[in-house]
């Protein structure tokens, strides 16, 4: 391998694996408040990617296709805990129904992307740089010759990572949460809103991932059923990284980005393939280690 | 669907009768497709169902298996030239052991995990199919495919479905079998709970992973009808949407429901002919049915129909007793173990155990010797409830030796101590809200085979389980709650709760029962009612270790009483010595009464 393209191999892993970041912390956020999934998760992503380069090729700009997605993501944020998580996590039926959650977001999530088949269609795009000037402008990087679009929307999903730390350790919002997350009664006792607190942290979820599908456009193709594939790759970096730990988030999500990008870079044909392996191995090993202890449910 | 269980045999000789006729009934060729579609999806759907709606576990990646036999059997018959039985076989085999991988893979992964493991699973098998063209033709396909039609090219329709609605009724009857008979509790309560069912001697993991290789295997029949169907097969059949569209079928159906895969099924078919110029909407639609059975028909078709009925699931109805109801006596004294009256049954030597370096027990000795009441007291946080946790399994000791009988069980699992005759109550209790308070104390009958017997008892509309039955409903009526048995546990007291575990537990034939806190939070009619029990079983010769705080019943009901305080034993005699033992005194019965 040149020494110049490890650098941009590098550097497309690690701004691929920040979305993944980005993705893998709107999975924690809500998994903390209500300790559900939103299954449906990939499809917000494809969505916002798709507005975006909708906004973008109308020649709309940047900050108002920003407030635009953002706007979206918020409502369907809502929409998805008003409708689809709710009910099913408030009703305490033992057994197989304890799973419905994952499959009323998912079904949200197929309705998501019809949406987006009936107004795009399936076949691939690609969306314009968000804030390079051409395609393919380079900028040089440890003697490397790089793309610009890349450097920028990987520093981009890093700085908003790091809003969200900022905000989960230092805001009143974050202490809620974290309430709620310790224990639900508990928050309700101590007078937090347990139901806002839960709504807002679908909200904050949705904005997140509208933020990553926005960055993910131009990075790599787009296509209307591309969201579970992102959703379980945003799983994957939770696995590596810890879900009790958001810091673990930002490694696992750079890595899995930086292990996927080295993967194509050597083979083209499964190149997408070994970092599943790479995944179901890491569930393997590290299982309910990611959530510390295995605990006993019966006393 | 069974007024009378003697019926059974008729009414499925009936069922198969109709869909033999079925290529006459319907009025041209296209129907016939159809109903090979059916009997396809109707397969792989109660293998998805024994998977999700009985045992708890999640696949999003069912299309795995479908395609590992499909391409096997294909393969096998194309290139090899295998007749087509023994493809088939192997290919489901095949299908089987990604099952056995997958489920091991899953023991270790729960909920949104194990939903992640299955569906990376199915990527990986889904770029397989696509990528590796040399061996399964990619997107462009197989063609030439051996198809299943007898060797009569004519009758080729009639004739798959003939093969195909065999096979789905095979399945089915033995779908209805587990779900009424001791497998399918045993789902139900893993999924409720697996460090239960381990302490009703279930091999839980064994249970997960076996539900695993079923719902694989039966995807896996699926898919190799699948590849002889048509005699044609690409990729393009294998991705996502097979999966969803078998969750789909189980989802609307009805989950854990005997007729939700049929049911679901013929639905997602007729749906599929209904919205055939909707197809771009496809995804639209059965994405708002899954979020909407979800919400508002969790039970999806077959709840339905028990809206109407306001009646318990058909599988949960009882079966008849059969004669021969065994006495109090035949009941609890079954020595699994022999260890005479006042000799040592439970060691405990130098015990410990401790949670993140704060120590619960240090270094615990005592003995329980065998047909006698032993009492464990001590303040709130002495480690009581560790101290059971350890000794039933649950836990694990940090070091030192618990002896049962002449067995060191320091090391065993919770469903291996259980079947040498411990069982055990739960201060919370553990009863399962998806079976019926008497198939709850069957739970704790040991399991000693004889499915094949059962399933032939069964199929013949014969009384099965007929033993285990009459047991559980004997103990029923020793504790008085008989007319409670086909109750949901859910709809009984509390006092009537703790009393339907106790018959559990006594339905293990136990020698030794762990009762953890058997009398908190009932009246004292009751309590009076659990002592005079307690009594019978000592004579009966079961030893008991109980904990409880309720002094005056503790002093009334044990033999030997063992006092813990922080996780230390700090006294150990008879009731009297143990009252006026002044360290006692001071640790627990002086700040009690202060």
């Amino acid at each position: 391998m040149i020494a110049t393209d490890l650098v941009q191999v590098l550097l497309s892993g690690i701004a691929l694996g920040s979305v993944y970041t980005l993705l893998a912390m709107g999975l924690f956020l809500t998994y903390a408040t209500s300790r559900a999934l939103n299954f449906g998760q990939g499809d917000f992503l494809a969505l916002a990617a798709f507005l975006g380069m909708a906004g973008m090729l109308a020649g709309m700009p940047l900050i108002a296709v920003v407030i635009g997605v953002a706007i979206c993501m918020a409502a369907l944020g809502m929409l998805i805990e008003r409708f689809a998580v709710r009910r099913i996590i408030s009703r305490s039926k033992a057994g197989a129904a304890h799973l419905g959650w994952i499959l009323s977001t998912l079904g949200f999530g197929m309705m998501l992307q019809n949406v987006i088949a009936l107004a795009w269609g399936k076949s691939r795009y690609y969306s314009p740089p968000l804030f390079s000037s051409g395609e393919k402008q380079l900028v040089s990087l440890f003697g490397a010759g790089v793309f610009l679009e890349e450097l920028a929307i990987g520093a981009a999903a890093l700085v908003l990572a790091g809003t969200m730390y900022v905000l989960l350790y230092r805001s009143d919002w974050g202490r809620r949460v974290a309430a709620v997350s310790f224990d639900r009664h508990t928050a309700m006792l101590l007078g937090i809103d347990v139901k806002r607190t839960v709504m807002w942290s679908y909200v904050v979820m949705a904005l997140l991932t509208g933020a990553a599908g926005l960055l993910v456009g131009p990075l790599s193709s787009i296509q209307s059923h591309m969201g579970m594939l992102f959703l379980l790759k945003a799983f994957a970096a939770i696995s590596i990284g810890g879900f009790t730990n958001p810091a673990g988030l930002l490694i696992g999500g750079i890595a899995f980005g930086v292990i996927e990008s080295l993967s194509n870079y050597v083979d083209s044909t499964f190149g997408d393939l070994y970092p599943f392996i790479i995944v179901l191995l890491f569930l393997i090993v590290r299982p309910m280690g990611l959530f510390g202890e295995r605990k006993t449910d019966v006393r | 669907m069974f007024a009378n269980q003697a019926l059974r045999p008729w009414w499925y000789l009936l069922v198969a009768v109709l869909l033999a006729l079925l290529p006459w009934a319907s009025p041209n060729p296209y129907y016939v497709n159809l109903a090979q579609e059916v009997a396809i999806l109707a397969i792989a759907g109660i293998g998805l169902n024994i998977l999700l709606g009985l045992s708890g576990q999640i696949s999003l990646g069912q299309a795995g298996f479908f395609a590992v036999s499909a391409y096997g059997s294909a393969l096998l018959s194309l290139r090899l030239g295998w007749p087509l039985a023994a493809s088939v076989m192997l290919g489901v085999i095949m299908s089987g052991l990604a099952g056995l991988v997958v489920g091991s893979i899953a023991l270790r992964a729960r909920t949104h995990y194990l939903a992640m493991v299955t569906l990376a699973f199915g990527f990986i098998v889904g770029i397989l199919a696509q990528r590796w063209t040399g061996f399964t033709g990619g997107s462009m396909g197989l063609v030439g495919v051996p198809p299943l039609n007898w060797g009569d090219p004519r009758s080729a329709a009639r004739n798959f479905l003939w093969t195909a609605a065999a096979l789905f009724l095979a399945v089915q009857i033995t779908s209805d079998f587990v779900m009424q008979s001791r497998s399918g509790r045993v789902l139900r309560t893993i999924s409720e709970s697996e460090s239960f069912a381990a302490t009703v001697g279930i091999n839980a993991a064994a249970w997960r992973v076996g539900a695993f290789v079923v719902s694989a295997m039966l995807a896996g029949l699926a898919g190799a009808l699948f590849a002889h169907q048509s005699g044609y097969v690409s990729s393009d059949a294998f991705n996502l949407d097979r999966s969803l569209a078998m969750l789909i079928v189980v989802v609307v159906g009805g989950l854990g429901h005997r007729y939700g895969p049929v049911l679901g099924a013929v639905f997602l078919v007729a749906m599929n002919q209904a919205i055939a110029d909707l197809y771009t909407y496809s995804n639209f639609i059965f994405g708002a049915l899954l979020l909407a059975v979800m919400v508002f028909l969790p039970d999806g078709l077959s709840g339905l129909g028990a809206l109407v009925r306001r009646k318990r699931p058909a599988s949960l109805r009882r079966n008849e007793a059969g004669p021969g109801a065994p006495g109090v006596g035949d009941i609890v004294n079954l020595p699994l173990i022999a260890v005479a009256r006042g000799e040592p049954l439970l060691q405990l030597q130098q015990v410990s155990k401790s949670y993140f370096g704060l120590a619960a027990l240090s270094d615990v000795s005592m003995t329980v010797r065998a047909g006698t009441v032993h009492a464990l007291i001590g303040p709130n946080g002495a480690g009581k409830s560790t101290l059971i946790n350890t000794i039933c399994g649950l836990y694990r000791a940090d070091s030192g030796v618990i002896r049962l009988a002449e067995h060191d069980i320091t090391q065993w699992p919770a469903h291996r101590r259980a079947r040498l005759g411990l069982a055990r109550t739960f201060q919370n209790l553990q009863l399962i809200g998806g079976l019926s308070v008497i198939e709850n104390v069957m739970l704790g009958v040991p399991d000693r085979g004889g499915v094949v017997k059962a399933f032939v008892s069964w199929l013949c509309g014969r009384p099965f389980e007929s033993e285990q039955r009459a047991r559980a409903r004997a103990l029923l009526g020793f504790l008085g709650i008989e007319g409670f048995a086909d109750v949901s546990p859910g709809d009984l007291s509390y006092g009537h709760r703790k009393l339907a575990e106790l018959a559990r537990a006594l339905a293990g034939q136990p020698q030794l029962m762990l009762l953890d806190e058997p009398i908190a939070g009932i009246n004292e009619e009751e309590s009076r009612l659990i002592a005079a029990g307690i009594g019978r079983l000592r004579e009966a010769g079961v030893t008991i270790l109980l904990v409880e705080h309720d002094m005056p019943f503790v002093m009334s009901v044990a033999d030997e009483i063992t006092v813990l305080d922080y996780g230390q034993k700090i006294a150990f005699g008879a009731p009297d010595a143990v009252r006026a033992n002044p360290v006692v005194v001071e640790a627990y019965l002086g700040v009690e009464t202060a």
